[in-house]
């Protein structure tokens, strides 16, 4: 782990206080870099989380089945190369297979994947239907054809009914930082989504309605799609950073009083449902 | 057998290849629909051309153009094929990936890539093994030493003769390697030669720049931890931590192939930045880039050299396509046009971090202690590097040193530096060391120089057999980086390598020779002693002369006086509008002239908004930044300086910050120099910073150093010196560039205006305390802070005012070096001022005014606040001003801003000065008694900028038309 964030959090760690915090499994590979931020986030939240490098898990000296929650975070895992989050997928489906079937099968478990993360879980089939190794939609360029890094506003979909989304309404504001988060699949899938509602965020103009215009939706994704759960709820991912979004300051426009923290509540749901959960 | 599978994306009339080799049809189909497309918006074909697939239809006669990299370039995708694929369980020996276009017009650069036009049999590339030669010196008379020191070795005669009388004094002649060892140790881009040289300036003596620029930085060394010491500069911060800067130049790869040459920039500066002590962590970084502005006339283009507006899009691609791969955050930069630019581009590149104290220092290497290289294999990428870039551009350079540009592979660093930091925190490292210019031999050459060392080549992981071993001395493959510890700590650091996939090798040890003892599996292919590589090399003596005519600067202004104009092949012989005394230049006479010039000046290239460009860098990864680019209500108002917490859990903050003025540089490098120093200081306080705790780094990129450019880079380096025994704060890490200086085969001289980039790292202790540039509320007191020149020489407003046309002798000397000169006595109190109103929160927004003046500050303000302001200039009776303490009027004017004339005022770009937002006036009587101030007017409802004159109306502008204005240059470039 970054040593900087070892050093200060040790010292603030309440002794004892670990055995309730669930442990949190925050993978990494070559080329992953939002880490720190996601440890970060999920300890603000209440969560124990450490960075496992995916070497860890294939060479057994960790496992999987030792956390209740997984959080892919942002990055390009393997340079993002032939496509974002492709080379990690292979290697995930090809040898932890197993493994990730059992942890979903969990009933207390939960699995995040933002940006880079979220391009890995759709290319292990995590998402949107759970069938690990078949790929249904996609995250493609973005329609500008050249990376973003921005604030934009997303607002969640009040009909899915996954536990992470509670208690948000409203436009919220998250960075987005990403070249392929377009979403996209055929028109039967893009159905099945929607009516089955998985999507959990779209992108939102001013005046709060679903977006496909540029800047406010950044990457031209279907349906004004930031982000898809699967069926349970429990599997999870999106485009923006909401990792970046736990303080105040973090936003562009602190200064002029008018922001309310987006992106830690995310995290703090899912700390507590698996928490809760049995 | 190679198979070659196709992929096409919905959509898109560029198709991927791929060839695979070793692998069977059968296996390339699963590859194919595993790995290489996906059903959802691709299809493939293997071995058979592919049917376009929802493009419209081509032109007829329009075939499938294919562009790939030649080999032996970096090709990053290709290590990630052979890993998927093995994950695949499918074994290749080799792969390659490259492009088919179907339009008619394909750009691609014959350095780095090819037109394939012929099927490969194989991907493997074999050569025959190279041997060492023996190169006879010792019987060379003088013109034979310098013909062969002119083909690679950039050497002058009294070095080569000191070569020379070491070899005939040990009796044998050199090796290729130990000559190219001495000519890269000694080239200017490794020794300084110029900095470290004995001056004679205008017939008096003075000491070498580098020795004034060292005393007076440690006499204030109250922040420094290391300075001039390491691969970065370490100033203290809290917590027993450290942060560091390095700022580098990377003008010669990427005047030449600028995609490899910035991602190969960006990748060396975050190298120097791990290797600084045992290790330190990226946290930013920073890209200022000079071009000649893009719409420059083809046929101004000296040849051999690329045109500006390709370089500027592919040196931000570079950027993008490395810095946002390695996860440090790219959130300061600026971007600069000069038409003398383009002799050779200035691309600097800087980067920043932060590790404990404790692993700041680089441990002495014990006798025994190994060396060990880390990351990507060797290759003949990047030979000559070093002495490339010491060298001048000619229209030659494009050919001859291409094998000096490289392409990037920023996840192979990235694991290096995860890997590094790992063993760094478990204490396994005396040392690191970045391998960058001059490959081995200088990173090695280097931290053997006590000791000495013994290195076995024959161990370096090669990417292809076949090369000479002064070759693999020599290269500069990318990511690699050497490390050194001692023998016991081995095996736990090769562990952590193999956690992150981190090539590694044991290249040799420190021996105790005192000599660098270079060998090839049992063949000695280097033996010189430590002492003559590193102390071998005569002192230059060098003189340097004001310029003779009237013009104290450098061929650009001598261009835009000379009658004689024509001697330097410049056919237009009007002047060079920056440089006209300010009465030349008329007011403008009616609201819509005072519109459209205000227009002109915001869409000028070194003031329009660079967002595109920060869009497509990510400046919010690792989540730190607390003061970003830009802000305000529609996001799109810039600020000065961004402000970071590295740790995320607590509240002290690192603020970076920078300036530089080429078209001053160039009228005066005094006046110039003081003025970048200011306005990188300037940005640094605007967001809230304590200047006394900064530290600075300055870069020099300069023509290439005969008398007249040394003497205005000994001015430049008197103004740096001066600047720190003002404000008592140090430099810590520098970097000259001595070879921006163009030469055409018919006598064509073409010197860049000389740059100096200050840049600033600094600390404070609660980033909650800082300001943005955006107005923040309606009926708000705009104030501007500061003493102001009156001078406009080298403005961006005379830049845009109609061309003079006289007589060019008739201009006196004052007239051309007016340029703003900045009262540093008063700067301090002004930056005290600015400090104290941002940490008691009466300062609401602050802009630093730099191009674009006064009116341009402001309106970026307004861009941000989304808002207009209502400014009232009452000239010089209008009985505004104030300075409290003073009784005598006179005085009071003197010291105090002045409206002579609005035009002059509006556009004045004195650095030092800042535009602030209080909230009303009675705020500002009580924070800047003590300092220069002149309340300008208050924030409006609505977007209308209304200015006055004696109460009467100057102009209306509206701030969303202007937007568009000052917006549209950079959005044309980066759609």
């Amino acid at each position: 782990m970054e040593d900087c964030f070892a050093t200060s959090w040790s010292r603030n760690d309440e002794r004892g206080m670990q055995m309730i915090k669930p442990k949190v499994l925050v993978l990494k590979a070559d080329g992953t870099n939002r880490d720190g931020e996601m440890t970060y986030a999920f300890k603000v939240a209440g969560g124990d989380p450490k960075i496992v490098h995916v070497n860890e898990l294939r060479n057994g000296s960790e496992k999987m089945s030792d956390y209740q929650i997984l959080a892919l975070p942002g990055g390009f895992a393997y340079g993002d190369d032939i496509v974002s989050g492709k080379i990690l997928a292979i290697e995930l489906t090809s040898f932890l297979r197993a493994e990730m079937k059992k942890f979903i099968e969990r009933k207390d478990t939960a699995i995040i994947g933002v940006c880079n993360g979220f391009q890995v879980l759709v290319r292990t089939g995590l998402l949107p239907f759970r069938k690990i190794g078949e790929m249904d939609v996609t995250l493609t360029n973005n329609d500008s054809g050249h990376f973003e890094c921005r604030w934009i506003k997303v607002k969640v979909n009040g009909k899915n009914t996954s536990k992470f989304l509670q208690g948000m309404d409203g436009a919220m504001w998250l960075p987005v930082a990403h070249g392929e988060g377009k979403f996209f699949t055929d028109k039967k899938t893009l159905k099945e989504i929607e009516d089955k509602n998985l999507v959990a965020f779209r992108y939102v103009d001013d005046d709060g309605n679903p977006t496909q215009k540029y800047p406010d939706n950044p990457n031209g994704a279907l349906n004004a799609i930031v982000g898809i759960t699967d069926e349970t709820g429990r599997i999870f991912g999106m485009m923006p950073h909401p990792e970046c979004f736990i303080r105040e300051e973090q936003h562009p426009n602190w200064r002029r009083g008018t922001v309310k923290v987006a992106g830690l509540p995310i995290f703090e749901n899912i700390v507590k449902f698996v928490k809760e959960a049995k | 057998m190679i198979q070659k599978v196709r992929v096409q994306t919905a959509g898109q009339d560029n198709i991927k290849v791929y060839r695979l080799e070793g692998a069977s049809e059968k296996e390339a189909k699963v590859l194919a629909e595993k790995l290489l497309s996906e059903r959802t918006n691709q299809k493939y074909t293997i071995n058979q051309p592919i049917h376009l697939w929802g493009v419209q239809a081509h032109p007829r006669g329009v075939s499938a153009v294919e562009i790939a990299y030649k080999p032996g370039v970096m090709n990053p995708e290709v290590e990630s094929i052979m890993k998927a694929a093995s994950d695949l369980g499918i074994k290749l020996i080799a792969c390659d990936s490259s492009t088919e276009y179907f339009s008619q017009k394909v750009s691609f650069n014959p350095l780095i890539e090819h037109i394939v036009t012929e099927e490969p049999q194989t991907l493997l590339i074999k050569e025959k093994p190279a041997k060492t030669r023996i190169i006879p010196v010792r019987n060379l008379n003088a013109q034979e030493l310098l013909d062969l020191s002119n083909e690679t070795l950039f050497l002058n005669l009294e070095e080569m003769q000191t070569i020379q009388k070491y070899f005939k004094k040990i009796k044998r002649d050199p090796t290729d390697l130990e000559l190219e060892t001495l000519a890269q140790t000694w080239s200017e881009h490794s020794g300084h030669k110029t900095f470290k040289a004995d001056l004679i300036v205008d017939g008096k003596k003075k000491l070498p720049l580098m020795t004034r620029l060292k005393k007076e930085a440690l006499k204030h060394d109250k922040n420094i931890v290391s300075a001039f010491s390491d691969n970065s500069g370490v100033m203290d911060f809290y917590d027993g931590f450290g942060i560091c800067g390095k700022v580098e130049t990377h003008n010669s790869p990427s005047a030449i192939e600028p995609y490899g040459g910035a991602m190969t920039g960006s990748g060396g500066v975050f190298r120097d930045i791990a290797a600084t002590g045992k290790g330190a962590k990226n946290i930013a970084s920073t890209d200022i880039f000079c071009f000649a502005p893009v719409d420059l006339p083809a046929s101004e283009l000296p040849v051999g050299c690329l045109p500006p507006e390709y370089l500027l899009k592919r040196v931000v691609t570079g950027v993008r396509d490395y810095g946002n791969r390695m996860g440090i955050p790219t959130n300061n930069g600026s971007v600069h046009f000069h038409k003398d630019f383009r002799a050779k581009p200035t691309v600097i590149v800087g980067a920043f971090g932060i590790t404990p104290k404790k692993y700041a220092i680089k441990e002495k290497p014990k006798l025994g202690d190994l060396i060990i290289c880390v990351g990507g294999k060797t290759g003949r990428d990047g030979i000559h590097g070093a002495t490339f870039s010491s060298g001048e551009m000619t229209d030659q350079t494009m050919g001859v040193h291409s094998s000096a540009v490289q392409i990037g592979n920023a996840i192979e660093e990235k694991r290096i530096f995860d890997a590094l930091l790992d063993a760094r925190n478990e204490n396994l490292i005396r040392l690191v060391q970045d391998c960058g210019g001059g490959g081995f031999s200088s990173a090695i050459g280097e931290i053997g120089e006590e000791l000495g060392v013994s290195i076995n080549l024959e161990n370096a992981p090669l990417k292809y057999q076949g090369l000479a071993p002064w070759e693999i001395w020599m290269s500069e493959s990318q990511e690699r980086m050497i490390v050194v510890l001692q023998r016991k700590n081995l095996g736990k650091f090769k562990e952590i390598c193999k956690k992150y996939n981190v090539e590694f090798a044991v290249l040799g040890q420190f021996d105790g020779s005192k000599k660098l003892n270079v060998s090839f599996g049992s063949e000695v292919v280097g033996n010189l002693d430590m002492k003559f590589l590193h102390q071998g090399l005569p002192k230059r003596v060098m003189k340097a002369n004001k310029p003779s005519n009237v013009i104290p600067a450098d061929a650009g202004i001598q261009r835009a006086i000379s009658s004689q104009a024509s001697l330097l092949n410049e056919s237009r012989s009007e002047l060079d509008p920056r440089l006209r005394g300010d009465d030349r230049v008329e007011q403008p006479k009616s609201e819509k002239e005072w519109v459209k010039v205000l227009e002109k000046v915001l869409a000028h290239g070194n003031v329009c908004s660079k967002e595109p460009i920060v869009r497509l860098y990510d400046h919010s990864v690792q989540g730190t930044n607390d003061l970003q680019p830009f802000s305000g209500i529609n996001l799109d108002g810039p600020n000065d300086s961004p402000v970071l917490r590295p740790f995320l859990d607590k509240k002290y903050g690192v603020i970076i910050s920078h300036g530089l003025n080429p078209v001053l540089n160039s009228i005066d490098p005094y006046w110039g120099s003081i003025w970048a120093a200011t306005e990188a200081l300037s940005n640094f306080v605007s967001v809230g910073g304590d200047y006394k705790e900064a530290c600075l780094i300055n870069n020099y990129v300069w023509p290439f150093p005969d008398e007249q450019s040394l003497w205005s880079l000994d001015r430049s380096v008197d103004a740096v010196v001066d600047f720190m025994k003002v404000f008592k704060i140090p430099i810590i890490s520098g970097k000259d560039s001595l070879s921006s200086t163009y030469r055409g085969k018919d006598g064509v001289v073409i010197k860049i205006p000389p740059v100096l980039c200050i840049s600033v790292l600094g600390k404070i202790p609660d980033t909650g305390k800082t300001v943005t540039t955006d107005f923040k509320q309606v009926g708000s007191t705009i104030v501007l802070v500061g003493k102001m020149s009156e001078s406009l020489g080298g403005s961006t407003y005379f830049d845009v005012r109609p061309t003079y046309v006289g007589d060019p002798s008739l201009i006196a000397q004052d007239d051309i070096t007016m340029v703003p000169k900045v009262d540093l006595k008063i700067l301090s109190k002004t930056f005290d001022a600015i400090h104290k109103g941002i940490q008691t929160g009466k300062i609401l927004s602050s802009h630093d005014i730099s191009e674009g003046g006064i009116i341009g500050a402001i309106f970026e303000m307004c861009v941000g606040g989304d808002c207009g302001v209502e400014i009232e200039l009452n000239t010089s009776d209008g009985g505004r001003l104030k300075r409290s303490g003073s009784h005598d009027s006179s005085h009071v004017l003197k010291e105090s801003n002045e409206v002579k004339r609005p035009d002059q005022f509006l556009f004045n770009e004195t650095a030092g000065c800042f535009i602030v937002e209080v909230e009303n006036k009675s705020v500002a009587e009580q924070f800047f008694k003590s300092v220069p101030y002149k309340i300008l007017g208050k924030t409006k409802e609505g977007n209308k900028m209304e200015i006055y004159g004696n109460e009467e109306k100057l102009f209306v502008a509206d701030v969303n038309d202007l937007k568009k204005v000052w917006q549209e240059p950079m959005r044309r470039m980066f759609p």
